[in-house]
């Protein structure tokens, strides 16, 4: 009971917080304008007086703009329960096994390359974008298939080895990226910058279509293996001991998170803590079933990165802070006085 | 469910854990695997289950190669109580003993499922704990809630009689942090299943918990099969010293009908004679 009350307000929040994130910005749209030029685009008038310009800044620039942060979002809080999950821990990020530092030295490699070598240089804005798009996304598949490869022993997966794999690459990725950027240039080193510290500045609705599937297989996929990750919690033999295909259920979850953080990576950098903070306040509220904590988490995730996100482009207005900045700033604090209090929790328990 | 094997041989890369084993395990009795620490006894569990293949020879459950029957399958006549569980993620117990009906539905459990995991955790006398964390519960506490899961696991809905009896309960240790209290509420509990035509398969190490419940005893040293047999013939001073290397006493107490072992009186000063 507790649980669908729970899935219910969050809905509610993500949709208030879906109009109100796209009212705000340079140009104000109050809330009754932004779902009066919404409900016209579905052909309902509303009494709601606001001119043309607004409607175009809605729907060509916010709408875009949060209805990405609300993908990023979800992608990064599911695929953060699901390794969390896996590894049968809490504390697992996605960010652990490689995928984000990977995407991301990719990513920054393309942009020192594209301006170093003559031979590389698109003129265009746009073609170069999604040049860096896709090879951020297959740098997050190929480093998570190569600490996936390395944990690999006679076709079972060993999770302790994929963590130390990971966090192996993950230093290696690190290492690679700061070396470069110590030798980029100005412009080069802004560029980086973007996808070290994750923006939201590159949506338009190409860039969210492109986005969707990545983020709605696993969000449509990840639920129904929400008895398996619960059975997995047991421990890996249990989980098999109820009927579970265990070796299966590791390599999907793997690809599947690869596939959703490789995606979020490639639009918008990295931005961290989310896939942390995210399920654990859900954990928090209505406990580790599976079965509404990848739901739950997926729409919280979705409402807080479209906040995170709302402060990042107005704190320093006209200038945006890098997302990942915020999310971490505010994210650190608040993470902190869940562990407290979880501790006094334990305390009263024993 | 009849278990037989032949010839059986078990390795873990190049160390030999089980050799040659032949056995026939039957429905509607208690088997215990006896042994020291290191004799092969989980390893023999392992196969039983299904997780290990043995390395020559198979395993037969009924008529069918154990080793080839599907996981699922498997899951709605099989149950595996483990000698440890390291929960790393927060779960309450009902939602522990419901993941032991996870092979039984797709995505929603029915009203069966959630009779069966409350009549379960009654049965172990875990009923008062169905909201509180798993991580919160003393060993024996934890023991009977995975005990209560186990059993879940097992339970035909009352609505599709008669019960399949096709069932193959198998435990490692399951007492081994219970009282005596729970630890005769447990066996018992295991000695009723096998009344009713499951199959029950049980590593000990109580001896007179064996003595006590065991129907037909296995026991292993050094990864072979020593002695099988009804209990009371295998529980002998001879075999007991053969496989445990420790000199016993068999009494035959009043009014009972099993035997009660204790450390030989003149070997009680060094009890263990072990080389």
């Amino acid at each position: 009971m507790k649980r669908k009350w729970t899935t219910i307000a969050l809905i509610v929040l993500l949709i208030v917080v879906m109009i109100l994130a796209a009212g705000i910005g340079a140009m104000r749209i109050a809330p009754q304008q932004v779902v009066a030029i919404l409900l016209h685009q579905a052909g309902i008038q509303l009494p709601v007086g606001y001119d043309e310009g607004m409607a175009n800044v809605l729907l060509q620039i916010r709408l875009p703009r949060v209805i990405m942060g609300m993908l990023v979002g979800t992608g990064l809080a599911i695929s953060g329960v699901a390794m969390q999950g896996l590894f049968r821990n809490p504390l697992a990020d996605p960010g652990l096994i490689g995928i984000s530092s990977g995407a991301s030295l990719c990513a920054v490699l393309v942009i020192v390359l594209i301006s170093s070598l003559p031979v590389l240089h698109i003129d265009s804005l746009l073609p170069r974008y999604y040049l860096l798009n896709l090879i951020t996304f297959i740098g997050a598949c190929a480093t998570s298939l190569i600490v996936f490869r390395l944990s690999r022993i006679g076709g079972k997966t060993l999770l302790a080895t994929l963590l130390l794999a990971g966090l192996a690459l993950n230093a290696l990725c690190r290492a690679m990226t700061d070396l470069i950027t110590f030798v980029a240039n100005d412009e080069q080193l802004r560029n980086a910058t973007f996808w070290t510290m994750g923006s939201l500045g590159g949506a338009t609705w190409t860039v969210v279509f492109t986005l969707l599937p990545f983020i709605a297989i696993p969000v449509l996929l990840l639920p129904r293996l929400a008895k398996s990750l619960n059975a997995f919690a047991l421990g890996e033999q249990e989980a098999a001991y109820l009927g579970i295909n265990v070796k299966k259920l590791k390599t999907l979850i793997v690809i599947l998170a690869t596939l959703s953080v490789g995606a979020c990576v490639a639009v918008a950098g990295i931005i961290g803590f989310v896939g942390l903070i995210v399920p654990h306040i859900i954990r928090g509220i209505t406990g580790n079933d599976h079965r509404s904590l990848l739901v739950n988490s997926a729409l919280f995730g979705a409402s807080l990165l479209t906040l995170a996100d709302v402060v990042s482009r107005t704190i320093i207005a006209p200038a945006e802070l890098p997302i990942g900045i915020v999310t971490a700033v505010l994210g650190t604090p608040v993470f902190i006085m869940l562990l407290l209090k979880q501790k006094k929790q334990l305390r009263s328990l024993a | 469910m009849t278990i037989t094997a032949h010839h059986i041989s078990y390795w873990i890369g190049q160390q030999p854990i089980l050799h040659k084993l032949s056995f026939t395990i039957g429905p509607g009795e208690v088997t215990v695997v006896l042994g020291q620490n290191g004799a092969g006894k989980s390893s023999f569990l392992k196969i039983l289950s299904g997780e290990q293949k043995p390395t020559i020879g198979q395993v037969m459950l009924d008529n069918h190669d154990l080793h080839k029957t599907p996981l699922p399958q498997l899951a709605t006549m099989r149950a595996v109580l483990s000698q440890q569980y390291a929960m790393g993620l927060a779960f309450s117990c009902a939602e522990i003993v419901m993941m032991g009906r996870y092979p039984h539905y797709r995505s929603h459990p029915s009203a069966d499922d959630h009779r069966i995991v409350m009549e379960s955790m009654e049965e172990m006398q875990v009923q008062h704990l169905v909201q509180r964390p798993y991580q919160a519960l003393s060993g024996g506490e934890q023991q009977r809630v995975q005990m209560a899961r186990v059993l879940a696991q097992l339970r035909d809905p009352v609505s599709r009689m008669p019960g399949s009896t096709r069932k193959l309960l198998l435990l490692d240790e399951p007492t081994s942090s219970m009282d005596v209290l729970y630890q005769q509420l447990c066996l018992s509990k295991a000695r009723a299943l096998s009344r009713q035509g499951y199959t029950v398969v049980v590593i000990l190490h109580d001896l007179n918990l064996a003595a006590q419940f065991a129907d037909t005893i296995l026991l292993l040293k050094r990864g072979c099969l020593i002695k099988s047999g009804k209990a009371r013939e295998v529980l002998k001073p001879s075999s007991i010293a053969e496989a445990y290397g420790m000199e016993v006493e068999v009494l035959e107490p009043e009014n009972y009908d099993f035997p009660v072992l204790v450390p030989a009186s003149h070997a009680i000063q060094p009890a263990l004679i072990r080389s």
